[in-house]
């Protein structure tokens, strides 16, 4: 069996696990998921309240700005539902010498550690951020190809290695500083600018936001291609991005994993 | 009394020793929402670009008012304080204080107080960074009378913050798991509470009807006078029902706390 075909298949026993799980702890599942809904609405009326006293946002209007936000929201609910879990409880385990678990395992070390746990409250609102994708969608007349349709897809993939790469560099510094929660709480604070057309950068924010770090293109690159179609810029610089960042995190995370000394690590 | 006060003291100065001990967590946290202001700057920033003026306010104002919601999250909000009270339930560690001439209640104040003014004081580190940067866009209104009522609005924001936060712990006595609640109502109150977007840009209704929850005067109301968003009479009727709250709220807390302790079951030493 090729090793892919053996990852995925550890993935997916992974995921019915998790499943299993979710569906044990039902009024868990509920609640959570409402937490996400919840956050979501917050976003959501943070943009209908600016629209109500403007008609722009860096020349986006409100339709465009709620396909931005529903993009941005759907590549982030889909790093919740399939890495989250996992990489919180990458720092908690370094701590505690419980990544032993994860050495012992057949297979990469890194894969096993983002994909053992799958929470299905993050996918249920992936849906709806889809939704809301289609909703702007809807408002704006759009009737994207399906090379458009191909392109977006890909585009949100790219999104979700950028968002994941940049999750693992977080939480990756627990090799070196023994506790990364003051880290993880960075990366919550750079997707704020992933919700913000690219136009709205100036000076340095634009070199910081835009060039420096992959939080505005991850979201803005996908919602492009659906307004305005297959630019080769956008496209070629976000799957650019998603190569260099996840190489970093690899190279960042194997280099910490030759600190791990178990238990008195 | 002064005997009674000497033990929050201590309790007060145990908590400042045990928030000194996080400094550096309450400093990168303090750091990272530097970025958080910088994304308010920028998206505000672009909603002005052509007018001079939303629902009222100009660019100047409305940053002041983040960079003041900011500081104050810091200086009067409840961080985890939920969470530790939950967890002292759960494990049974608040047995002790059952046993003991001590009000759990001032207990976890005197605690909450002493976390407030080592996080108060270690965010100003970050934002006086800021300051050479921001200070062309902050414009406070300089009228006297509005730090005289923000003194009293700020300790009663403290303590409705505080409170509320207790109210949550104090659910553990009733379900296991009260993470996934605190964090639904952390929405809730961060939308009525002003943290997203000043509360005066919602329709007239339901400014009107959030001036009336408990949510507005535990972020929005201070924030509100000591930026210029409310005049002298409404800040003196919001004064009145912020006590209002605070009354209600200290009564709920402690019908609570009442309810819970029957059910509660204390086990081992």
């Amino acid at each position: 069996m090729s090793a892919v075909a053996q990852h995925l298949r550890v993935w997916a026993a992974s995921a019915r696990y998790s499943l299993t799980r979710a569906l044990m702890f039902r009024g868990d599942f509920i609640i959570w998921a409402l937490v996400e809904l919840f956050w979501m609405g917050v976003n959501l009326l943070l943009v209908e309240v600016i629209y109500r006293h403007t008609d722009s946002i860096a020349g986006w209007n409100r339709a465009e700005m709620l396909l931005l936000l529903g993009t941005s929201l759907l590549i982030q609910r889909l790093l919740m539902g399939f890495f989250w879990s996992g990489l919180y409880d990458l720092g908690r385990n370094v701590r505690n010498g419980h990544l032993d678990f994860f050495l012992a395992q057949p297979g990469s070390v890194m894969f096993m550690v983002s994909t053992r746990k799958l929470d299905p409250d993050g996918l249920v609102n992936s849906v709806v951020a889809l939704g809301l994708v289609i909703y702007a969608a809807g408002e704006l007349g759009l009737r994207p190809t399906p090379g458009q349709l191909a392109l977006y897809a890909a585009l949100v993939g790219c999104g979700l290695v950028i968002h994941y790469s940049v999750l693992m560099l977080s939480t990756a510094s627990v090799f070196w500083l023994t506790s990364a929660q003051g880290v993880e709480g960075g990366y919550f604070s750079l997707i704020e600018f992933s919700r913000m057309p690219r136009e709205a950068f100036r000076g340095a924010a634009e070199v910081i936001f835009v060039w420096l770090l992959p939080v505005v293109v991850v979201s803005n690159a996908p919602a492009r291609v659906l307004l305005y179609g297959f630019e080769p810029a956008w496209v070629l610089g976000l799957a650019g991005f998603a190569a260099l960042w996840l190489g970093l995190a690899v190279l960042v995370f194997h280099r910490g994993l030759r600190r791990y000394a178990s238990a008195s690590s | 009394m002064l005997r009674a006060a000497g033990k929050y003291r201590q309790a007060f100065l145990l908590g400042l020793q045990g928030s000194l001990v996080y400094r550096w967590n309450f400093a990168v946290r303090g750091f990272f929402s530097l970025f958080h202001l910088a994304a308010v700057f920028i998206l505000w920033g672009a909603a002005f670009a052509g007018r001079d003026q939303v629902g009222g306010f100009d660019l100047r104002q409305t940053l002041t008012y983040f960079t003041t919601i900011l500081f104050l999250q810091f200086l009067i909000s409840a961080f985890n304080e939920d969470y530790q009270i939950s967890e002292e339930i759960r494990q049974g560690l608040i047995n002790q204080f059952l046993l003991k001439p001590i009000n759990y209640f001032l207990y976890r104040l005197s605690i909450f107080a002493a976390a407030r003014l080592v996080s108060g004081a270690l965010i100003l580190l970050p934002l006086a960074a800021a300051y050479p940067f921001i200070h062309d866009a902050l414009a406070f209104p300089g009228e006297p009378w509005r730090l005289a009522a923000a003194v009293p609005a700020l300790v009663l924001s403290a303590l409705v913050q505080f409170t509320i936060a207790y109210c949550f712990g104090l659910l553990t006595f009733w379900f296991l798991e009260i993470q996934g609640l605190v964090v639904l109502s952390m929405a809730v109150e961060a939308v009525l509470g002003g943290q997203i977007f000043p509360l005066d840009l919602l329709p007239p209704a339901l400014h009107e009807t959030a001036r009336l929850l408990p949510f507005y005067y535990q972020m929005y109301f201070p924030a509100a006078i000591l930026t210029g968003r409310i005049g002298p009479a409404e800040t003196a009727e919001g004064l009145a029902l912020q006590a209002g709250w605070v009354v209600l709220l200290l009564l709920l807390a402690q019908a609570l706390w009442v309810r819970g302790l029957r059910r509660h079951t204390a086990v081992g030493g």
